[in-house]
């Protein structure tokens, strides 16, 4: 029964996917042409492969689809990972792509006067509830989480609150809305996640699929 | 929301069984104790309620945090509802069966109940269905019997693609004791395993990541997982514990050579009171696991091992009912022949009042066949749908 039957790949949409084609290209996954179309409303795709399909989907949802075994794989941020923290995803492999960090991050005025170790309640912007209050508990602070799904960094601007917790690549978003990064919470890169029922009950057929994408990660340069 | 909305709702996590899933539950818990019973499992039945201070003893402790607790009025001490079988009979053979000739078997089917569902497995109160074999020594064939056991009851279920996986959860934590682990590291570390982060273990690892990258690269199908285990040279107590899980496959194979085992070294998630080998039913197609089980003490100290079937999840992937044979028996029968059809397995539904047509009411009351005539008449194709 092992090896035979469908797959369903969980890939997140945006920014990863680029980085991430080279990547299952190199496995020896390829996705019909009209996944590259930005045009088409489909969601789910037929590769090269027989009875493998992928889904695109937001990053978030992709750990949802893994965890409830609606997707035997998928490839998460370990932004994702931290926050829902799921007992049935295994996330065996680091891609090594998508490198990007999670952080504190404040406007630069507030941080010149700022002492980060004296706060006790602080209230945060985030997507990252989960992850934001247990660290900022691990060291006896109160953390407040308004749940934004985008655009955190106009709610310092606007007065929201004062701070924020996202995603930051480059600084530049930050930079261009006058706020510094004071605290560094952890560094994000995608990682390969599998089903842990799925692994359990058909692991030939998975381990060969993680053992692809480890060959192709150990091919490539470090860093 | 009006009253009755109100009241229809069942908190959370609980609901009803309705027919024929009731029934049928309960049909599948029969042929698992039927099966425990023919292996000398003797049946228990602990009550649902006990004295918080006693359920939570022992391994009792680790189910602490899933037990609903109450006070009771006339001793005026707390009690809990119990969220495991396992700590009630391990409580039985420390206490009430201290005199019972070793090894203990043990059999239980009852209710559970516990604070909260997981996100993959929602229900707050379910079947729990399991063996414990208790004072087994410290023999192999203990751990591979109920495995086997296991395995042979869910078969007998009618449940197919079942996958065993095996399991050494001290496994993890005597690598890191073996080779000093700092406990700060340690923690983090054992999360680590769990998510089987190769990266992580790698990154905060020190000294122990070589040999717990190793420990996790052994996960997988046994013929895979069990050389490349048996190749590691680990200190002790660890190698001890490795040592047992290889010789636990190697006799479960041996006795089921059909059967899918994979093993997996550093799984812990679900084991809490476990030390020894251990494991977890997986049935292809069903994302919960079916049951678990695994080696740990008793309170007096006495090696014990067993296993639970989750009843909810088992169901999940049992074949449907067969259904008996309805037949309608209409008002104003004499009693011979509804206790005639009885005895030959139908099931009689009694009109209790005179009906015009009754084979349409036979229909309607979702029987196959009727009575009449003094004979059993099949309800033709067309007639079972209009009713």
């Amino acid at each position: 029964m092992d090896g035979t039957e469908s797959l369903v790949v969980a890939v997140p949409k945006g920014r990863i996917l680029a980085e991430l084609l080279p990547v299952m290209k190199g496995a020896g996954i390829e996705p019909e042409p009209a996944f590259h179309d930005p045009a088409v409303r489909q969601l789910s795709f037929a590769t090269n492969i027989d009875g493998l399909t992928l889904i695109r989907v937001r990053s978030f949802d992709v750990a949802t689809f893994v965890a409830f075994g609606a997707a035997q794989f998928g490839v998460a941020g370990r932004d994702v990972l931290m926050e829902f923290d799921y007992q049935e995803i295994y996330a065996p492999l680091d891609l090594a792509i998508g490198r990007c960090r999670l952080s504190v991050a404040e406007p630069a005025e507030l941080a010149t006067t700022d002492d980060p170790t004296r706060w006790s309640h602080v209230r945060v912007a985030t997507k990252y509830p989960e992850t934001t209050r247990r660290h900022f508990a691990a060291r006896g602070v109160h953390a407040e989480c308004i749940n934004l799904s985008g655009a955190m960094e106009l709610a310092p601007r606007l007065g929201l609150c004062r701070r924020i917790v996202d995603l930051v690549s480059t600084g530049g978003t930050l930079r261009a809305n006058g706020l510094v990064e004071v605290e560094h919470i952890a560094d994000v890169t995608s990682r390969l996640v599998v089903n842990r029922a799925a692994l359990k009950t058909r692991p030939r057929q998975l381990g060969e699929w993680i053992q692809r994408f480890r060959d192709v990660v150990d091919g490539q340069d470090p860093g | 929301m009006n009253d009755r909305a109100k009241q229809a709702l069942l908190p959370a996590g609980l609901g009803d069984l309705l027919p024929p899933e009731a029934e049928h539950e309960e049909a599948v818990a029969r042929l698992l104790m039927d099966r425990f019973t023919s292996y000398g499992y003797d049946r228990v039945k602990p009550p649902l309620v006990e004295f918080e201070d006693g359920l939570l003893d022992g391994i009792g402790a680790s189910v602490a945090g899933e037990t609903f607790r109450l006070m009771d009025p006339v001793s005026q001490r707390m009690m809990g509802v119990r969220a495991d079988i396992t700590p009630q009979v391990a409580r039985l053979a420390a206490t009430r069966l201290t005199g019972a000739p070793r090894p203990l078997r043990i059999s239980y089917s009852g209710e559970v109940l516990r604070l909260k569902g997981s996100q993959l497995r929602p229900a707050r109160q379910f079947r729990a269905t399991g063996v414990e074999l208790i004072g087994a020594a410290k023999a192999a064939m203990g751990d591979a019997e109920v495995i086997l056991l296991a395995a042979e009851a869910v078969g007998v279920a009618g449940i197919s693609g079942l996958t065993v996986d095996i399991t050494a959860p001290a496994l993890a934590r005597a690598v890191c004791a073996g080779l000093a682990v700092p406990a700060a590291v340690q923690s983090p570390l054992l999360a680590a395993l769990d998510r089987k982060d190769a990266a992580a273990i790698d990154e905060i690892g020190g000294d122990a990541a070589a040999i717990l990258g190793r420990l996790l690269a052994a996960a997988g199908p046994a013929e895979i997982g069990v050389p490349a285990l048996a190749e590691l040279d680990l200190a002790e107590p660890a190698g001890a514990l490795a040592q047992r899980l290889v010789e636990v496959v190697e006799l479960v194979g041996q006795a089921a050579p059909t059967l899918s085992l994979t093993i997996d070294p550093v799984e812990r998630r679900g084991f809490e009171y476990h030390t020894g080998v251990s494991f977890t039913l997986f049935a292809l197609g069903v994302r919960a696991e079916l049951g678990s089980g695994g080696r740990y003490l008793t309170a007096n100290g006495e090696p014990a091992t067993g296993f639970t079937l989750f009843m909810d999840t088992l169901m999940q992937s049992v074949p449907g009912p067969s259904g008996r044979r309805r037949v309608f028996v209409p008002f104003a029968t004499p009693a011979g022949p509804g206790q005639a059809l009885r005895a030959d397995g139908w099931v009689t539904i009694n009109g209790l009042i005179p009906d015009d047509d009754p084979r349409f009411e036979a229909a309607r009351l979702g029987c196959s066949h009727v009575w009449l005539e003094g004979a059993v008449q099949a309800l033709d194709e067309d007639e079972v749908h209009d009713g």
